[in-house]
């Protein structure tokens, strides 16, 4: 039995099955209302069947059309997914000197990029890796051309 | 060995020394110049191994062509020699050291970069998402290996990021 319906057992004053399939008849209401994006009542209302109580149609509805939007974004932040992006920090440096030559001024760019693994994967613990990549002038320029590029793709797709 | 072959030999050193890659071409040069002045190969292999030591530590010490002028003489070559390999060392040490410079050490160096972007158009768990994701490969140097890395990111995020990227681009451009 779920921890749901287990909670639900006593103050209902239900036995073990019926809470498993409140919760469970629960479960499909909310999961199809956040699948087919309903967002009017009359959408939900028309779930019930005919001679569900009224005030309890009308309550039960109230409380899914509240949440509807805020289980969507989960829906949405926890489909499945390459590794997204959570943050990104970089520094520059100035190369001094090396084994190759002593002498030099060489600026560069370490770029850190903070991803999470696939959320579907992890469940509740999602693994986050850090990425250090360095970039000499010359990548960034090309990055940037290349970035430059997928903006410009981007307004003409949004223009369309 | 007189000037006239004294030039061709530096020419081929610093053929050498400027495309380092090109070993193979190199030996076949330094044999084709013995023969050719009926010099035997293995003592001049010797001669071009101390020569060669010159050049690299003038470009680790970034010495000037006077420098490395008075470094030869003091080998006990003769002064015209000296000026005509100093001479070649200061056309060429703009090319050696952006070489030397190349090959210092890069931690995770960044090679290429793929993207595409698209619509999710529904899932699982939603029947109609109609979301823009961008997807970047990343191909990373990893030691001497190729890595590829995938990340999404979502438009407000590639935004920002571009926007990071000039703020980097401005900053290198104030050190160069």
């Amino acid at each position: 039995l779920g921890p749901l319906a287990q909670r639900a057992c006593p103050g209902l004053a239900v036995s073990a099955e019926e809470a498993e399939q409140l919760v469970s008849a629960l479960h499909n209401l909310t999961r199809h209302v956040v699948y087919r994006g309903l967002t009017r009542a009359e959408d939900i209302l028309c779930l019930f069947p005919e001679n569900f109580h009224q005030n309890l149609k009308n309550l039960l509805t109230k409380i899914i059309l509240e949440n509807v939007s805020a289980w969507r974004n989960e829906a949405q932040a926890s489909q499945i997914s390459l590794p997204r992006l959570v943050d990104m920090d970089w520094r520059v440096d100035i190369k001094t000197s090396s084994d190759s030559i002593v002498r030099m001024a060489v600026p560069t760019c370490l770029l850190q990029l903070k991803i999470q693994e696939d959320a579907a994967l992890c469940g509740n613990n999602p693994v986050v890796s850090a990425l250090t990549v360095e970039l000499s002038k010359e990548t960034l320029d090309t990055m940037l051309e290349g970035l430059g590029r997928i903006r410009d793709q981007l307004s003409a797709v949004a223009n369309k | 060995v007189s000037s006239q072959q004294f030039s061709a030999l530096t020419e081929v050193l610093f053929r050498f020394l400027t495309e380092p890659k090109e070993v193979e071409r190199f030996l076949t040069q330094l044999s084709d110049f013995a023969t050719m002045n009926k010099i035997s190969l293995g003592p001049l292999k010797n001669i071009v191994k101390s020569i060669l030591l010159v050049p690299n530590g003038a470009l680790k010490r970034n010495l000037s062509p006077e420098q490395v002028r008075a470094d030869f003489i003091a080998l006990g070559l003769s002064e015209e020699k000296a000026s005509y390999f100093a001479e070649q060392w200061k056309v060429n040490s703009p090319t050696l050291t952006r070489l030397a410079v190349g090959q210092t050490l890069m931690i995770n160096q960044l090679i290429d970069m793929e993207w595409k972007f698209g619509v999710t158009a529904g899932s699982s768990e939603l029947e109609k998402v109609g979301s823009i994701f961008l997807q970047l490969k990343l191909v990373i140097k990893k030691g001497s290996q190729l890595e590829n890395v995938y990340v999404e990111l979502t438009l407000p995020q590639f935004y920002s990021f571009l926007h990071e990227m000039e703020r980097v681009k401005t900053s290198l451009e104030s050190f160069s």
